[in-house]
Protein backbone atom coordinates (compact mmCIF):
# COMPACT_ATOMS: atom_id res chain seq x y z
CA UNK A 1 0.00 0.00 0.00
CA UNK A 2 0.90 3.60 -0.28
CA UNK A 3 2.53 5.43 2.91
CA UNK A 4 2.28 9.00 2.55
CA UNK A 5 4.83 11.50 1.20
CA UNK A 6 6.38 14.24 3.33
CA UNK A 7 5.54 17.89 1.58
CA UNK A 8 7.24 21.39 2.05
CA UNK A 9 6.62 24.45 0.85
CA UNK A 10 9.42 26.65 1.77
CA UNK A 11 9.14 30.43 1.15
CA UNK A 12 7.57 29.60 -1.66
CA UNK A 13 6.30 32.79 -4.36
CA UNK A 14 4.73 32.20 -7.67
CA UNK A 15 4.01 34.84 -10.35
CA UNK A 16 2.35 35.03 -13.77
CA UNK A 17 2.96 36.76 -17.09
CA UNK A 18 -0.11 38.72 -17.33
CA UNK A 19 -1.75 39.17 -21.57
CA UNK A 20 -0.44 42.90 -20.36
CA UNK A 21 2.62 42.04 -20.24
CA UNK A 22 2.70 42.85 -16.15
CA UNK A 23 3.50 40.38 -13.43
CA UNK A 24 0.67 38.73 -11.53
CA UNK A 25 1.70 37.63 -8.08
CA UNK A 26 -0.12 34.20 -7.73
CA UNK A 27 1.87 33.16 -4.28
CA UNK A 28 4.10 34.83 -1.98
CA UNK A 29 6.71 33.45 0.80
CA UNK A 30 4.33 30.93 1.08
CA UNK A 31 5.54 27.99 4.26
CA UNK A 32 3.97 24.67 4.81
CA UNK A 33 5.11 21.71 5.76
CA UNK A 34 2.78 18.53 5.86
CA UNK A 35 3.42 15.56 7.46
CA UNK A 36 3.13 11.88 5.46
CA UNK A 37 0.09 10.66 5.89
CA UNK A 38 -1.93 13.73 6.30
CA UNK A 39 -5.05 14.70 4.95
CA UNK A 40 -5.20 18.88 4.77
CA UNK A 41 -7.82 20.91 3.45
CA UNK A 42 -6.90 24.41 1.62
CA UNK A 43 -8.88 27.08 1.62
CA UNK A 44 -9.31 30.60 1.03
CA UNK A 45 -11.15 32.89 -1.57
CA UNK A 46 -11.67 32.38 -4.82
CA UNK A 47 -8.57 33.28 -7.42
CA UNK A 48 -6.22 33.46 -4.35
CA UNK A 49 -3.97 30.85 -5.64
CA UNK A 50 -4.88 27.41 -4.04
CA UNK A 51 -4.89 25.95 -7.64
CA UNK A 52 -1.80 27.41 -8.62
CA UNK A 53 -0.31 25.85 -4.76
CA UNK A 54 -0.93 22.52 -6.38
CA UNK A 55 0.48 23.14 -9.74
CA UNK A 56 3.29 23.66 -7.60
CA UNK A 57 2.95 20.62 -5.96
CA UNK A 58 2.18 18.59 -8.82
CA UNK A 59 5.52 19.24 -10.37
CA UNK A 60 3.50 21.17 -13.74
CA UNK A 61 4.74 24.66 -12.86
CA UNK A 62 8.16 25.85 -11.19
CA UNK A 63 7.98 28.36 -8.37
CA UNK A 64 9.47 31.48 -9.28
CA UNK A 65 11.26 31.81 -5.72
CA UNK A 66 11.89 29.32 -3.23
CA UNK A 67 11.53 25.71 -2.68
CA UNK A 68 8.66 23.45 -3.27
CA UNK A 69 9.69 19.52 -1.85
CA UNK A 70 8.04 16.39 -1.96
CA UNK A 71 9.77 13.32 0.09
CA UNK A 72 12.45 16.06 0.56
CA UNK A 73 13.13 16.32 -2.88
CA UNK A 74 12.89 19.34 -4.71
CA UNK A 75 9.75 19.16 -7.19
CA UNK A 76 11.16 19.63 -10.98
CA UNK A 77 8.83 17.47 -12.79
CA UNK A 78 5.76 15.60 -13.03
CA UNK A 79 5.91 12.28 -10.75
CA UNK A 80 3.31 9.48 -11.35
CA UNK A 81 3.10 8.46 -7.91
CA UNK A 82 1.41 11.97 -7.30
CA UNK A 83 -2.28 11.81 -8.24
CA UNK A 84 -4.08 15.18 -9.42
CA UNK A 85 -7.64 15.57 -9.73
CA UNK A 86 -7.96 19.00 -11.84
CA UNK A 87 -10.19 21.84 -10.98
CA UNK A 88 -11.52 21.34 -14.16
CA UNK A 89 -12.78 18.57 -16.52
CA UNK A 90 -9.79 16.37 -17.22
CA UNK A 91 -11.31 13.70 -18.57
CA UNK A 92 -10.15 12.33 -22.24
CA UNK A 93 -13.07 13.39 -24.78
CA UNK A 94 -12.12 10.05 -27.07
CA UNK A 95 -12.00 7.51 -24.90
CA UNK A 96 -15.09 6.21 -22.94
CA UNK A 97 -15.81 6.37 -19.48
CA UNK A 98 -14.00 2.40 -19.13
CA UNK A 99 -10.96 3.31 -20.80
CA UNK A 100 -10.46 6.86 -18.92
CA UNK A 101 -10.05 5.15 -15.75
CA UNK A 102 -8.42 2.03 -16.98
CA UNK A 103 -5.87 5.02 -18.54
CA UNK A 104 -3.73 4.68 -15.81
CA UNK A 105 -3.32 0.78 -15.50
CA UNK A 106 -2.96 0.93 -19.11
CA UNK A 107 0.00 4.02 -19.47
CA UNK A 108 1.87 1.56 -16.45
CA UNK A 109 1.13 -1.48 -18.40
CA UNK A 110 -0.43 -3.33 -15.43
CA UNK A 111 -1.74 -6.63 -16.76
CA UNK A 112 -4.66 -7.38 -14.83
CA UNK A 113 -7.19 -4.54 -14.75
CA UNK A 114 -10.13 -5.77 -15.82
CA UNK A 115 -11.96 -6.05 -12.15
CA UNK A 116 -10.01 -3.26 -10.66
CA UNK A 117 -11.65 -0.48 -13.73
CA UNK A 118 -14.66 -2.17 -12.77
CA UNK A 119 -14.94 -2.04 -9.42
CA UNK A 120 -14.10 1.84 -9.53
CA UNK A 121 -16.65 2.49 -12.40
CA UNK A 122 -19.13 0.40 -9.76
CA UNK A 123 -17.74 3.02 -6.15
CA UNK A 124 -17.93 6.09 -8.51
CA UNK A 125 -21.62 4.44 -9.30
CA UNK A 126 -21.26 4.42 -12.92
CA UNK A 127 -21.91 1.10 -13.96
CA UNK A 128 -23.66 0.78 -17.27
CA UNK A 129 -22.25 4.03 -18.33
CA UNK A 130 -18.78 1.84 -19.36
CA UNK A 131 -19.17 2.91 -23.21
CA UNK A 132 -20.41 6.15 -22.73
CA UNK A 133 -17.96 9.27 -23.99
CA UNK A 134 -17.65 12.08 -21.73
CA UNK A 135 -19.67 14.55 -23.59
CA UNK A 136 -22.72 12.15 -22.86
CA UNK A 137 -22.21 12.08 -19.05
CA UNK A 138 -23.45 15.40 -17.33
CA UNK A 139 -20.64 17.66 -15.02
CA UNK A 140 -20.97 15.24 -12.22
CA UNK A 141 -20.65 12.08 -14.03
CA UNK A 142 -17.49 13.88 -15.39
CA UNK A 143 -15.82 14.43 -11.87
CA UNK A 144 -16.28 10.93 -10.53
CA UNK A 145 -14.71 9.74 -13.82
CA UNK A 146 -11.67 11.66 -13.01
CA UNK A 147 -12.17 10.99 -9.54
CA UNK A 148 -11.58 7.30 -10.40
CA UNK A 149 -9.14 7.70 -12.98
CA UNK A 150 -6.67 9.31 -10.31
CA UNK A 151 -7.55 7.10 -7.24
CA UNK A 152 -7.03 3.99 -9.31
CA UNK A 153 -3.28 4.30 -9.69
CA UNK A 154 -3.21 4.68 -5.48
CA UNK A 155 -1.00 7.59 -5.69
CA UNK A 156 0.73 8.63 -2.51
CA UNK A 157 0.48 12.11 -2.61
CA UNK A 158 -3.71 13.26 -3.67
CA UNK A 159 -4.12 16.83 -4.64
CA UNK A 160 -7.57 17.15 -5.07
CA UNK A 161 -8.76 20.77 -6.57
CA UNK A 162 -12.27 20.60 -5.55
CA UNK A 163 -13.46 17.78 -6.26
CA UNK A 164 -16.92 17.36 -5.53
CA UNK A 165 -18.00 21.05 -6.59
CA UNK A 166 -19.82 19.61 -9.41
CA UNK A 167 -21.49 17.01 -7.63
CA UNK A 168 -24.59 17.11 -6.15
CA UNK A 169 -25.33 16.77 -2.61
CA UNK A 170 -26.40 13.04 -2.20
CA UNK A 171 -23.33 11.59 -4.79
CA UNK A 172 -20.78 14.65 -2.55
CA UNK A 173 -21.42 12.88 0.85
CA UNK A 174 -21.08 9.11 -0.91
CA UNK A 175 -17.51 10.32 -2.62
CA UNK A 176 -16.52 11.79 0.73
CA UNK A 177 -17.25 8.65 2.48
CA UNK A 178 -15.20 6.61 -0.32
CA UNK A 179 -12.58 8.95 0.11
CA UNK A 180 -12.29 8.81 3.94
CA UNK A 181 -12.67 4.90 3.55
CA UNK A 182 -9.58 4.91 1.04
CA UNK A 183 -7.80 6.99 2.94
CA UNK A 184 -8.20 5.82 6.29
CA UNK A 185 -7.10 2.23 4.63
CA UNK A 186 -3.96 3.83 2.54
CA UNK A 187 -2.91 7.13 4.43
CA UNK A 188 -1.39 8.63 1.65
CA UNK A 189 -0.64 12.53 2.05
CA UNK A 190 -3.91 14.34 0.46
CA UNK A 191 -3.79 17.80 -0.21
CA UNK A 192 -7.56 19.19 -0.68
CA UNK A 193 -8.38 22.51 -2.13
CA UNK A 194 -12.04 23.55 -1.33
CA UNK A 195 -14.40 26.46 -0.60
CA UNK A 196 -16.47 24.70 1.09
CA UNK A 197 -15.28 24.89 4.73
CA UNK A 198 -17.50 22.55 6.36
CA UNK A 199 -16.27 19.84 3.94
CA UNK A 200 -12.87 20.95 4.87
CA UNK A 201 -13.32 20.04 9.00
CA UNK A 202 -15.39 17.25 8.10
CA UNK A 203 -12.33 15.97 6.09
CA UNK A 204 -9.20 17.27 7.25
CA UNK A 205 -6.73 16.68 9.80
CA UNK A 206 -5.39 20.09 9.64
CA UNK A 207 -7.30 23.91 7.86
CA UNK A 208 -4.80 25.96 6.40
CA UNK A 209 -6.44 29.20 5.59
CA UNK A 210 -4.61 31.38 2.78
CA UNK A 211 -4.65 35.11 2.28
CA UNK A 212 -6.96 36.74 -0.28
CA UNK A 213 -4.03 36.70 -3.31
CA UNK A 214 -1.08 36.40 -2.91
CA UNK A 215 -1.45 33.79 -0.84
CA UNK A 216 0.23 33.35 1.99
CA UNK A 217 -0.51 30.98 5.20
CA UNK A 218 -3.16 33.18 7.24
CA UNK A 219 -3.94 30.39 9.81
CA UNK A 220 -3.43 26.86 10.26
CA UNK A 221 -5.83 25.01 12.79
CA UNK A 222 -5.73 21.46 13.91
CA UNK A 223 -8.76 19.75 13.78
CA UNK A 224 -8.92 17.53 16.58
CA UNK A 225 -12.60 15.66 15.83
CA UNK A 226 -12.47 12.28 16.39
CA UNK A 227 -11.99 9.42 13.67
CA UNK A 228 -13.34 7.71 12.12
CA UNK A 229 -15.42 10.52 10.98
CA UNK A 230 -19.01 10.42 9.34
CA UNK A 231 -18.61 13.31 7.12
CA UNK A 232 -22.24 13.36 7.06
CA UNK A 233 -23.21 13.32 10.67
CA UNK A 234 -20.51 15.36 11.96
CA UNK A 235 -21.45 18.60 10.79
CA UNK A 236 -24.11 18.62 13.61
CA UNK A 237 -21.59 18.03 16.47
CA UNK A 238 -21.15 20.77 18.90
CA UNK A 239 -17.72 20.76 18.55
CA UNK A 240 -17.88 21.15 14.84
CA UNK A 241 -19.29 24.41 15.31
CA UNK A 242 -17.31 25.56 17.66
CA UNK A 243 -14.27 25.07 15.16
CA UNK A 244 -16.00 26.36 12.19
CA UNK A 245 -16.85 29.38 13.95
CA UNK A 246 -13.19 29.73 14.90
CA UNK A 247 -11.93 29.39 11.59
CA UNK A 248 -14.98 31.24 9.44
CA UNK A 249 -13.71 33.98 11.72
CA UNK A 250 -10.92 34.62 10.03
CA UNK A 251 -11.22 33.20 6.44
CA UNK A 252 -14.22 35.90 6.76
CA UNK A 253 -11.87 38.80 6.51
CA UNK A 254 -9.86 37.04 3.45
CA UNK A 255 -13.19 36.75 1.31
CA UNK A 256 -14.46 40.06 2.47
CA UNK A 257 -11.11 41.83 1.05
CA UNK A 258 -11.19 39.52 -2.21
CA UNK A 259 -15.07 40.36 -2.83
CA UNK A 260 -14.12 44.21 -2.56
CA UNK A 261 -11.56 43.38 -4.92
CA UNK A 262 -13.92 42.12 -7.19
CA UNK A 263 -16.17 44.61 -6.92
CA UNK A 264 -13.87 47.34 -7.57
CA UNK A 265 -12.36 45.67 -10.47
CA UNK A 266 -15.00 45.72 -12.82
CA UNK A 267 -15.44 49.64 -12.08
CA UNK A 268 -11.66 49.82 -13.30
CA UNK A 269 -12.55 48.92 -16.05
CA UNK A 270 -15.87 51.00 -16.85
CA UNK A 271 -13.82 54.09 -15.94
CA UNK A 272 -11.55 53.67 -19.07
CA UNK B 1 -48.46 16.11 -20.57
CA UNK B 2 -47.06 13.01 -22.20
CA UNK B 3 -48.03 14.21 -25.48
CA UNK B 4 -45.89 16.63 -25.50
CA UNK B 5 -42.91 14.63 -25.79
CA UNK B 6 -41.59 13.91 -29.19
CA UNK B 7 -41.44 10.18 -29.70
CA UNK B 8 -38.28 8.93 -31.59
CA UNK B 9 -40.84 7.97 -34.94
CA UNK B 10 -42.39 12.21 -34.99
CA UNK B 11 -38.64 12.96 -34.85
CA UNK B 12 -37.56 10.75 -37.62
CA UNK B 13 -40.42 12.02 -39.55
CA UNK B 14 -39.77 15.62 -39.21
CA UNK B 15 -36.29 14.83 -40.32
CA UNK B 16 -37.40 13.16 -43.12
CA UNK B 17 -40.28 15.77 -44.13
CA UNK B 18 -37.35 18.30 -44.08
CA UNK B 19 -34.91 16.51 -46.19
CA UNK B 20 -37.06 15.97 -48.82
CA UNK B 21 -37.77 19.44 -48.73
CA UNK B 22 -34.12 20.28 -48.83
CA UNK B 23 -33.64 17.35 -51.88
CA UNK B 24 -36.75 18.70 -54.22
CA UNK B 25 -34.86 22.92 -53.89
CA UNK B 26 -31.55 21.47 -55.08
CA UNK B 27 -33.28 19.02 -57.94
CA UNK B 28 -35.28 22.30 -58.72
CA UNK B 29 -32.04 24.25 -59.08
CA UNK B 30 -30.22 22.04 -61.09
CA UNK B 31 -33.17 21.55 -63.28
CA UNK B 32 -33.38 25.36 -64.20
CA UNK B 33 -29.87 25.59 -64.10
CA UNK B 34 -28.91 23.00 -67.26
CA UNK B 35 -32.22 23.80 -68.37
CA UNK B 36 -31.74 27.69 -68.92
CA UNK B 37 -28.17 26.91 -70.67
CA UNK B 38 -30.03 23.94 -72.65
CA UNK B 39 -32.85 26.92 -73.60
CA UNK B 40 -30.36 29.75 -74.40
CA UNK B 41 -27.49 27.54 -76.44
CA UNK B 42 -30.49 26.22 -78.23
CA UNK B 43 -32.06 29.62 -79.25
CA UNK B 44 -28.15 30.58 -79.76
CA UNK B 45 -28.45 33.43 -77.41
CA UNK B 46 -25.35 31.68 -76.30
CA UNK B 47 -22.78 30.25 -78.82
CA UNK B 48 -22.84 26.31 -78.15
CA UNK B 49 -19.39 26.47 -80.29
CA UNK B 50 -18.17 28.54 -77.34
CA UNK B 51 -20.37 27.33 -74.34
CA UNK B 52 -21.38 23.83 -75.43
CA UNK B 53 -24.85 22.35 -74.07
CA UNK B 54 -26.01 20.08 -71.87
CA UNK B 55 -27.03 17.78 -74.93
CA UNK B 56 -24.03 18.17 -76.07
CA UNK B 57 -22.05 16.94 -73.09
CA UNK B 58 -24.14 14.01 -72.71
CA UNK B 59 -23.65 12.70 -76.55
CA UNK B 60 -19.61 13.61 -76.04
CA UNK B 61 -19.90 11.40 -72.59
CA UNK B 62 -21.75 8.39 -74.65
CA UNK B 63 -19.13 8.64 -77.56
CA UNK B 64 -16.21 8.53 -75.07
CA UNK B 65 -18.14 5.36 -73.33
CA UNK B 66 -18.39 3.52 -76.25
CA UNK B 67 -15.98 4.65 -78.91
CA UNK B 68 -13.17 6.09 -76.94
CA UNK B 69 -11.36 9.16 -76.72
CA UNK B 70 -8.74 10.48 -79.30
CA UNK B 71 -6.11 9.78 -76.80
CA UNK B 72 -7.39 6.03 -75.75
CA UNK B 73 -10.27 4.34 -73.85
CA UNK B 74 -11.66 6.41 -71.31
CA UNK B 75 -11.56 4.08 -68.79
CA UNK B 76 -7.52 4.22 -68.88
CA UNK B 77 -7.40 7.86 -69.15
CA UNK B 78 -9.60 8.18 -66.18
CA UNK B 79 -7.65 5.51 -64.25
CA UNK B 80 -4.59 7.17 -64.86
CA UNK B 81 -5.36 10.25 -63.14
CA UNK B 82 -7.21 8.42 -60.36
CA UNK B 83 -4.38 6.44 -59.32
CA UNK B 84 -1.64 9.89 -59.76
CA UNK B 85 -3.90 11.96 -58.10
CA UNK B 86 -4.77 8.99 -54.77
CA UNK B 87 -0.95 8.01 -54.45
CA UNK B 88 -0.07 11.17 -54.17
CA UNK B 89 -2.74 12.36 -51.66
CA UNK B 90 -1.93 9.52 -49.51
CA UNK B 91 1.92 10.06 -49.61
CA UNK B 92 1.25 13.69 -48.77
CA UNK B 93 -1.50 12.67 -45.84
CA UNK B 94 1.22 10.34 -44.38
CA UNK B 95 3.96 12.20 -44.71
CA UNK B 96 1.82 15.96 -43.82
CA UNK B 97 1.04 13.83 -40.42
CA UNK B 98 3.97 12.12 -39.63
CA UNK B 99 6.34 15.34 -39.79
CA UNK B 100 3.19 17.59 -38.60
CA UNK B 101 3.20 15.73 -35.52
CA UNK B 102 6.98 15.28 -34.90
CA UNK B 103 7.49 18.99 -35.15
CA UNK B 104 4.33 19.60 -33.38
CA UNK B 105 5.77 17.72 -30.33
CA UNK B 106 9.73 18.60 -30.86
CA UNK B 107 10.03 22.29 -30.38
CA UNK B 108 13.93 22.16 -31.20
CA UNK B 109 13.41 20.55 -34.28
CA UNK B 110 10.72 23.08 -35.20
CA UNK B 111 12.49 26.27 -34.49
CA UNK B 112 15.37 24.30 -37.11
CA UNK B 113 12.83 23.85 -39.80
CA UNK B 114 10.36 26.66 -39.31
CA UNK B 115 12.74 28.81 -41.99
CA UNK B 116 12.82 25.84 -44.49
CA UNK B 117 9.02 25.38 -44.69
CA UNK B 118 8.49 28.97 -45.04
CA UNK B 119 10.53 29.29 -47.55
CA UNK B 120 9.26 25.61 -49.65
CA UNK B 121 5.89 26.82 -48.84
CA UNK B 122 5.83 30.32 -50.42
CA UNK B 123 6.91 28.80 -54.05
CA UNK B 124 4.19 28.82 -56.10
CA UNK B 125 3.59 24.86 -55.85
CA UNK B 126 2.23 24.57 -59.51
CA UNK B 127 5.19 25.81 -61.14
CA UNK B 128 7.25 22.81 -59.47
CA UNK B 129 4.77 21.08 -61.90
CA UNK B 130 7.21 22.20 -64.77
CA UNK B 131 10.35 21.26 -62.74
CA UNK B 132 8.94 17.69 -61.89
CA UNK B 133 8.25 17.03 -65.39
CA UNK B 134 11.43 18.07 -66.23
CA UNK B 135 12.90 15.89 -63.94
CA UNK B 136 10.95 12.87 -63.64
CA UNK B 137 9.66 12.95 -67.21
CA UNK B 138 6.08 12.87 -68.93
CA UNK B 139 5.06 9.30 -66.72
CA UNK B 140 2.85 9.79 -63.84
CA UNK B 141 5.83 10.09 -61.36
CA UNK B 142 5.84 13.61 -61.80
CA UNK B 143 2.12 14.41 -61.70
CA UNK B 144 2.12 12.09 -58.49
CA UNK B 145 5.03 14.55 -57.16
CA UNK B 146 2.89 17.67 -58.00
CA UNK B 147 -0.11 16.07 -56.22
CA UNK B 148 1.97 15.15 -52.88
CA UNK B 149 3.70 18.77 -52.66
CA UNK B 150 0.06 20.07 -52.68
CA UNK B 151 -1.31 17.56 -50.34
CA UNK B 152 1.78 17.51 -47.92
CA UNK B 153 2.00 21.38 -46.83
CA UNK B 154 -1.84 21.87 -46.02
CA UNK B 155 -2.45 18.80 -43.98
CA UNK B 156 1.32 19.21 -42.38
CA UNK B 157 0.56 22.46 -41.20
CA UNK B 158 -2.67 21.18 -39.88
CA UNK B 159 -1.24 18.37 -37.77
CA UNK B 160 1.60 20.98 -36.63
CA UNK B 161 -0.84 23.30 -35.74
CA UNK B 162 -3.49 20.44 -33.94
CA UNK B 163 -0.46 19.29 -32.08
CA UNK B 164 0.10 22.39 -30.74
CA UNK B 165 -3.21 23.00 -29.69
CA UNK B 166 -3.55 19.77 -27.43
CA UNK B 167 -5.03 20.76 -23.86
CA UNK B 168 -1.91 20.93 -22.44
CA UNK B 169 -4.09 20.11 -19.16
CA UNK B 170 -5.17 16.92 -21.07
CA UNK B 171 -1.14 16.04 -21.51
CA UNK B 172 -0.14 17.00 -18.17
CA UNK B 173 -2.97 14.48 -16.83
CA UNK B 174 -1.76 11.47 -19.25
CA UNK B 175 1.79 12.10 -17.85
CA UNK B 176 0.48 12.06 -14.21
CA UNK B 177 -1.84 9.10 -14.68
CA UNK B 178 1.53 7.41 -16.14
CA UNK B 179 1.84 7.83 -20.05
CA UNK B 180 5.45 8.18 -21.27
CA UNK B 181 6.40 10.77 -24.09
CA UNK B 182 5.45 7.90 -26.99
CA UNK B 183 2.21 7.23 -25.17
CA UNK B 184 0.70 10.64 -24.53
CA UNK B 185 1.45 11.68 -28.71
CA UNK B 186 -0.20 8.08 -29.17
CA UNK B 187 -3.29 8.27 -27.04
CA UNK B 188 -3.57 12.08 -25.90
CA UNK B 189 -1.80 14.29 -29.16
CA UNK B 190 -3.01 12.16 -32.07
CA UNK B 191 -6.32 12.47 -30.92
CA UNK B 192 -6.98 15.87 -30.24
CA UNK B 193 -5.10 16.87 -33.27
CA UNK B 194 -7.54 14.63 -35.45
CA UNK B 195 -10.04 16.95 -35.67
CA UNK B 196 -7.60 19.18 -37.57
CA UNK B 197 -5.87 16.82 -39.83
CA UNK B 198 -9.40 15.02 -41.12
CA UNK B 199 -10.65 18.72 -41.90
CA UNK B 200 -7.64 19.37 -44.07
CA UNK B 201 -7.57 16.18 -45.71
CA UNK B 202 -11.22 17.03 -47.05
CA UNK B 203 -9.38 20.33 -48.77
CA UNK B 204 -6.49 17.92 -49.81
CA UNK B 205 -8.22 15.47 -52.08
CA UNK B 206 -8.95 18.47 -54.52
CA UNK B 207 -5.63 19.65 -54.33
CA UNK B 208 -4.82 16.39 -55.20
CA UNK B 209 -7.05 15.99 -58.50
CA UNK B 210 -4.96 19.52 -59.45
CA UNK B 211 -2.10 18.45 -58.93
CA UNK B 212 -2.79 15.12 -61.67
CA UNK B 213 -4.41 17.19 -63.76
CA UNK B 214 -2.06 20.77 -63.65
CA UNK B 215 0.60 17.81 -64.58
CA UNK B 216 -0.64 16.53 -67.04
CA UNK B 217 -1.69 19.74 -68.61
CA UNK B 218 2.09 20.36 -68.41
CA UNK B 219 2.74 17.38 -70.47
CA UNK B 220 1.93 13.57 -70.58
CA UNK B 221 0.71 10.91 -72.71
CA UNK B 222 -2.49 10.10 -70.57
CA UNK B 223 -4.98 11.41 -68.47
CA UNK B 224 -7.95 13.43 -67.68
CA UNK B 225 -5.94 16.60 -67.85
CA UNK B 226 -4.45 15.51 -71.41
CA UNK B 227 -8.06 14.70 -72.37
CA UNK B 228 -9.20 18.38 -71.13
CA UNK B 229 -6.35 20.48 -73.47
CA UNK B 230 -6.94 17.73 -76.34
CA UNK B 231 -10.59 19.01 -75.96
CA UNK B 232 -9.28 22.87 -75.79
CA UNK B 233 -7.33 22.49 -78.83
CA UNK B 234 -9.83 21.26 -80.65
CA UNK B 235 -12.04 24.05 -79.31
CA UNK B 236 -14.41 21.38 -78.27
CA UNK B 237 -16.10 23.13 -75.01
CA UNK B 238 -18.40 19.82 -74.14
CA UNK B 239 -15.39 17.75 -73.97
CA UNK B 240 -13.85 20.17 -71.39
CA UNK B 241 -17.46 19.71 -69.34
CA UNK B 242 -17.46 15.81 -69.93
CA UNK B 243 -14.22 15.36 -68.27
CA UNK B 244 -14.86 17.89 -65.49
CA UNK B 245 -17.88 16.44 -64.97
CA UNK B 246 -15.78 12.70 -64.33
CA UNK B 247 -13.31 14.95 -62.56
CA UNK B 248 -16.31 16.38 -60.28
CA UNK B 249 -17.50 12.69 -59.55
CA UNK B 250 -14.49 10.84 -58.67
CA UNK B 251 -13.83 14.09 -56.10
CA UNK B 252 -17.37 13.79 -54.60
CA UNK B 253 -16.58 10.41 -54.07
CA UNK B 254 -13.62 10.80 -52.41
CA UNK B 255 -15.19 13.16 -49.94
CA UNK B 256 -17.75 10.56 -49.36
CA UNK B 257 -15.28 8.14 -48.00
CA UNK B 258 -13.20 10.86 -46.49
CA UNK B 259 -16.43 11.73 -44.27
CA UNK B 260 -16.65 8.94 -43.71
CA UNK B 261 -13.65 8.17 -42.36
CA UNK B 262 -13.89 10.86 -40.33
CA UNK B 263 -16.91 9.72 -38.44
CA UNK B 264 -15.53 6.39 -38.00
CA UNK B 265 -12.08 7.90 -36.45
CA UNK B 266 -13.90 10.80 -34.82
CA UNK B 267 -17.13 9.03 -33.37
CA UNK B 268 -16.58 10.51 -29.69
CA UNK B 269 -17.38 13.88 -30.78
CA UNK B 270 -20.92 15.43 -30.37
CA UNK B 271 -22.88 14.32 -33.28
CA UNK B 272 -23.80 18.45 -33.28
CA UNK B 273 -19.88 19.35 -34.16
CA UNK B 274 -19.24 16.17 -37.01
CA UNK B 275 -20.22 19.28 -39.72
CA UNK B 276 -22.01 20.48 -42.43
CA UNK B 277 -23.48 17.66 -44.72
CA UNK B 278 -21.67 18.96 -48.09
N1 LIG C 1 -1.10 30.40 -16.01
C1 LIG C 1 -1.50 31.57 -15.47
N2 LIG C 1 -1.21 32.73 -16.06
C2 LIG C 1 -1.59 33.91 -15.51
N3 LIG C 1 -2.30 34.02 -14.37
C3 LIG C 1 -2.62 32.90 -13.73
C4 LIG C 1 -2.27 31.60 -14.23
N4 LIG C 1 -2.76 30.66 -13.39
C5 LIG C 1 -3.38 31.34 -12.41
N5 LIG C 1 -3.31 32.68 -12.60
C6 LIG C 1 -3.86 33.71 -11.72
O1 LIG C 1 -3.44 33.44 -10.42
C7 LIG C 1 -4.49 33.66 -9.50
C8 LIG C 1 -4.72 32.44 -8.66
O2 LIG C 1 -5.31 31.45 -9.45
P1 LIG C 1 -5.75 30.04 -8.85
O3 LIG C 1 -4.57 29.40 -8.23
O4 LIG C 1 -6.41 29.29 -9.95
O5 LIG C 1 -6.83 30.46 -7.77
P2 LIG C 1 -7.80 29.56 -6.92
O6 LIG C 1 -7.46 29.85 -5.50
O7 LIG C 1 -9.19 30.02 -7.23
O8 LIG C 1 -7.59 28.14 -7.30
C9 LIG C 1 -5.71 34.06 -10.30
O9 LIG C 1 -5.88 35.46 -10.21
C10 LIG C 1 -5.36 33.67 -11.70
O10 LIG C 1 -5.92 34.58 -12.62
MG1 LIG D 1 -8.86 26.93 -8.25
Amino acid sequence: MANGTRVSFTNVSKRFRTPKGGWYQALSELNLDIEPGQFVALVGPTGCGKSTALTLLAGLEQPSIGNVEVNRKIVTDIDTSTGFVFQHDSTFPWMNVYNNIAAGPKFRKLLEFDSLVKSWIAKVGLTGFESNFPHQLSGGMKKRVALAQCLINEPSLLLLDEPFSALDVQTRAIMTDELMTLWETNRSTVVFVTHDLEEAIALADRVIVLTAGPARVKADFLIDLPRPRKARDIRFDKHFLEIYQGIWKVLRDEVDIAYQRQLLAPAKGNAK
Amino acid sequence: MNEDFLTEEVIKRRALISRVKIHSFQTLFAVLLIGSWQLLTDRKILDPFFYGKPSGVWTQLVTWVEHGTAIGSLWVNAWVTLYEATYGFLSGVFLGIIFGIFLGRNKTAADIFAPYIKVSNSIPRVVLGSIFTIWLGLGSISKVALAFVLVFFPVFFNAFQGTREADAKLIANARLLGATNGQVTRRVVIPSALSWITASMHVSFGFALIGAIVGEFLGAQRGLGLLIATAQGTFNPNGVYAAMLIIAIMALTAEWLITQLENRLLNWRPSQVSGLEL
